[in-house]
């Protein structure tokens, strides 16, 4: 669980995160421009986006959901659902993919009451429930059950890659928000002390429940527009439990509690793992372990551990 | 001065002109590439790695055979050019799939994109392939959801859509009078449309399964289903699976000591040796299945090697016996090297009127080639076969359609 230091209590200037978040804008606006596979970089914005929805939970809360993809792969349903049987356009069906997403963690909000390893293992379970009922064949006429589903419909692209741009944008809007505010500052304190907060005034409950409902929103927005963007896929796709480890180790990797680690975290080795499948396939699995065990065993906190380390203020 | 000026504009407006439609004119006659690229994506590790890799050394194989002859024949430039395969693995995740196939396309430059093994691996490069005006060659992606609508970019080459594959199945159900006929299925694409499909046939002929029932696709524990499954006393008992599941439900079957007259499983007819290897002939002996080359042969075929000398040719360049998914590829190879020779523009539309130009009269070594509108696979239609004790071993005997019959059908089949 990450312990707050007294740097990371320092609120940060608000300059800091609107430079972040334009500099942000401007890289995946222009990069299509550049790099023509536009795939490569929705993804790459997929998984920035929730790894900074699953910094949210544990970096400020020291919840670690292991299975966070459930809240993507609702999402995704949610969306496909409103687009295939309401009729709903895209964008406000992605809306829908987030509040279907926000349900669904009320429904699940009990989990909080575990703590630790327990909390990961139940979330986790729920997510391979989720799977399980979304690809039941008796529920093919809603959700296309193991045979997936189908948006040619409102197959777009250039759209849904927009779309991700504004769901990551706004997933680092909260997490500036997170860093800079009292609510913040007050999860942080429950985190290390839950009893000191709760004596403070701080009302536990209402705060944990208020994060973990963001962060299901942004795990759900982002489903529904990944979705939107790939249009034909099966249960397994949105639902696959590698979904939550990538964003687990992107945001690790990074270092959570930040705003900038996951995203960094995110990019940096979304980037390396495709340059490296793409360059030495037949290596893939050798290199990025290696890569991943060096960080592990060299940077525990994160990358951005080092600039701390040196007494740099990160956001 | 204004006519003057009026002059000169219409100078550089012919000389503008000029320069287009020599520009077009060299597009039409474009140079020759120096080799083909064919673009596809394999995976080396997970849920998909075994029949990926197959699929791909099936595809390479046959790149390697064109190329020490020169490569292959292309009509639209009237030569032969070499043929380059660049591969990426993505270790069977979809969202990695989807940067591969779409890095293939935009950044690598493919000239013909093929699809990785199976129907969740296709799914991703079915949209992107359209979006870029790609064909795409589908091996084996076999889900009834590609083939819903008129495509000129979807060409499904070396299995039939999954949802006609138990065509001759139910066929022969019926044609033998199983009343009682039990289902069980994996919760995907592939096998729950099998499954679909069965009972809608079965159930055509006044045939309700007793017993229908799905699992998860990692479903590995089939004990206490098959306990459930017995209590309804099935004459016949249908898995479909991948060949993960057939393992697990056979190894089931065989310690849970229950027996059934007939058991029909999908995988023993794709990958015999895996299947021998993990669940052993004593347990294999009598089980049905559809025979897939090479384990059923073409002897006559209008391309490429036939079943026979497919599998000498493999298991003297790779030193592997060849299995079905090798022979996808290679015949996916095949019907790449017979489009090329056919199109008379190097173009991904003429790729398209070039198979539509094949279809129905062009045999391989997996049967007839044959697609619709859709581009789904309607030709190579699955036989049934039941394994049967030989020596210390088990031989393929097709049992049905009685056309195709290679022996009797041993029915009930006797206690293990």
């Amino acid at each position: 669980m990450p312990s707050a230091r007294p740097d990371q209590i320092r609120q940060p200037p608000l300059r800091d995160g609107i430079i972040l978040i334009v500099v942000l804008a401007v890289i995946f606006l222009v990069a299509p421009k550049v790099y023509g596979n536009q795939s490569l970089l929705l993804v790459m914005m997929t998984f920035v986006a929730l790894a900074q929805g699953l910094n949210l939970l544990y970096g400020f809360t020291g919840y670690l959901p292991f299975g966070y993809v459930g809240f993507f792969g609702a999402g995704a349903y949610g969306m496909s659902i409103l687009v295939l049987h309401a009729h709903v356009p895209a964008i406000p069906a992605v809306i829908g993919g987030g509040i279907v997403a926000v349900i669904f963690g009320v429904i699940l909000g009990p989990l909080l009451r575990l703590s630790g390893a327990y909390f990961s293992i139940a979330n986790l379970a729920t997510a391979q429930i989720l799977l399980l009922a979304v690809a039941n064949p008796s529920l093919t006429p809603l959700t296309g059950g193991p045979y997936g589903l189908k948006l040619q419909q409102v197959f777009a692209p250039g759209a849904a890659y927009l779309t991700m741009l504004v769901i990551m944008l706004l997933a680092t809007v909260i997490a500036v928000y997170f860093r800079r505010s009292r609510f913040g500052l007050g999860l942080r304190a429950m985190t290390d002390d839950r009893v000191s907060a709760e004596m403070a005034g701080i009302n536990i409950v209402r705060a944990r429940l208020i994060v973990w409902l963001i962060s299901a929103a942004i795990a759900g927005l982002a489903g529904g527009a990944y979705a939107w963007s790939i249009s034909v896929y099966y249960p397994d796709a949105v639902f696959g439990t590698n979904i939550s480890v990538f964003a687990i180790v992107f945001a690790l990797a990074g270092g959570v509690g930040t705003v900038i680690g996951p995203i960094v975290g995110a990019i940096l080795l979304y980037a390396l793992y495709n340059a490296i499948g793409i360059t030495v396939p037949q290596y893939f699995e050798l290199l990025y372990g290696f890569l991943i065990v060096i960080l592990v065993l060299f940077l525990p906190e994160g990358g951005l551990s080092l600039l701390r380390r040196r007494g740099v203020d990160v956001l | 001065m204004r006519s003057l000026i009026r002059g000169r504009m219409a100078w550089v407006l012919a000389a503008v002109a000029a320069i287009l439609v020599a520009s077009l004119g060299t597009g039409r006659a474009a140079s020759p590439p120096s080799e083909i690229n064919i673009g596809t994506l394999y995976a080396s590790t997970g849920p998909f790695a075994v029949s990926s890799e197959s699929e791909y050394r099936g595809l390479q194989f046959w790149a390697e055979g064109v190329n020490k002859e020169g490569g292959v024949f292309v009509k639209a430039f009237d030569k032969k050019i070499p043929v380059k395969i660049t591969a990426f693995d993505d270790q069977s995740s979809t969202s990695t799939a989807t940067t591969l196939y779409n890095q293939l396309i935009t950044q690598n430059k493919v000239d013909i994109l093929v699809a990785d093994f199976g129907s969740v691996l296709t799914s991703v490069a079915v949209p992107l392939a359209a979006e870029h005006h790609m064909l795409l060659i589908d091996p084996t992606g076999s889900g009834a959801n590609f083939f819903t609508q008129k495509t000129d970019y979807l060409a499904e080459v070396s299995l039939p859509a999954s949802s006609v594959w138990p065509v001759p199945l139910a066929l022969f159900l019926l044609d033998h009078k199983i009343q009682r006929v039990a289902v069980i299925f994996g919760s995907n694409d592939f096998d729950a449309s099998q499954a679909e499909t069965l009972k809608a046939l079965l159930e055509k002929g006044k045939v309700s399964p007793v017993y229908f029932h799905a699992v998860p696709t990692t479903e590995s524990n089939y004990q206490v289903l098959l306990h459930t499954l017995a209590a309804s006393h099935p004459d016949a008992v249908i898995e479909f699976g991948y060949a993960g599941n057939d393992i697990s439900f056979l190894r089931a079957l065989a310690s849970s000591g229950l027996h059934f007259d007939m058991v029909f499983t999908v995988f023993p007819g794709q990958l015999f040796d895996l299947l021998i290897k993990n669940v052993g002939v004593k347990t294999l002996s009598y089980t049905l299945t559809y025979p897939t080359a090479p384990l059923v042969t073409y002897e006559k075929v209008t391309n490429g090697l036939n079943t026979a000398d497919f599998v000498a040719a493999f298991k003297k360049a790779t030193g592997r016996d060849a299995n079905f998914l090798d022979v996808a590829g290679y015949n996916a190879g095949v019907i790449i090297e017979k489009m090329l020779g056919t199109a008379t523009e190097f173009s991904q539309l003429a790729f398209h009127s070039a198979l539509m130009e094949m279809s129905g009269n062009t045999t391989t070594l997996v049967g007839d080639f044959k697609i619709n509108e859709n581009g789904a696979q309607v030709g190579e239609l699955l036989p049934v076969a039941q394994l049967q004790p030989e020596g210390r071993g088990l031989k393929i005997v097709v049992v049905y359609p009685s056309d195709k019959a290679t022996g009797k059908l041993v029915n009930p089949a006797p206690r293990r």
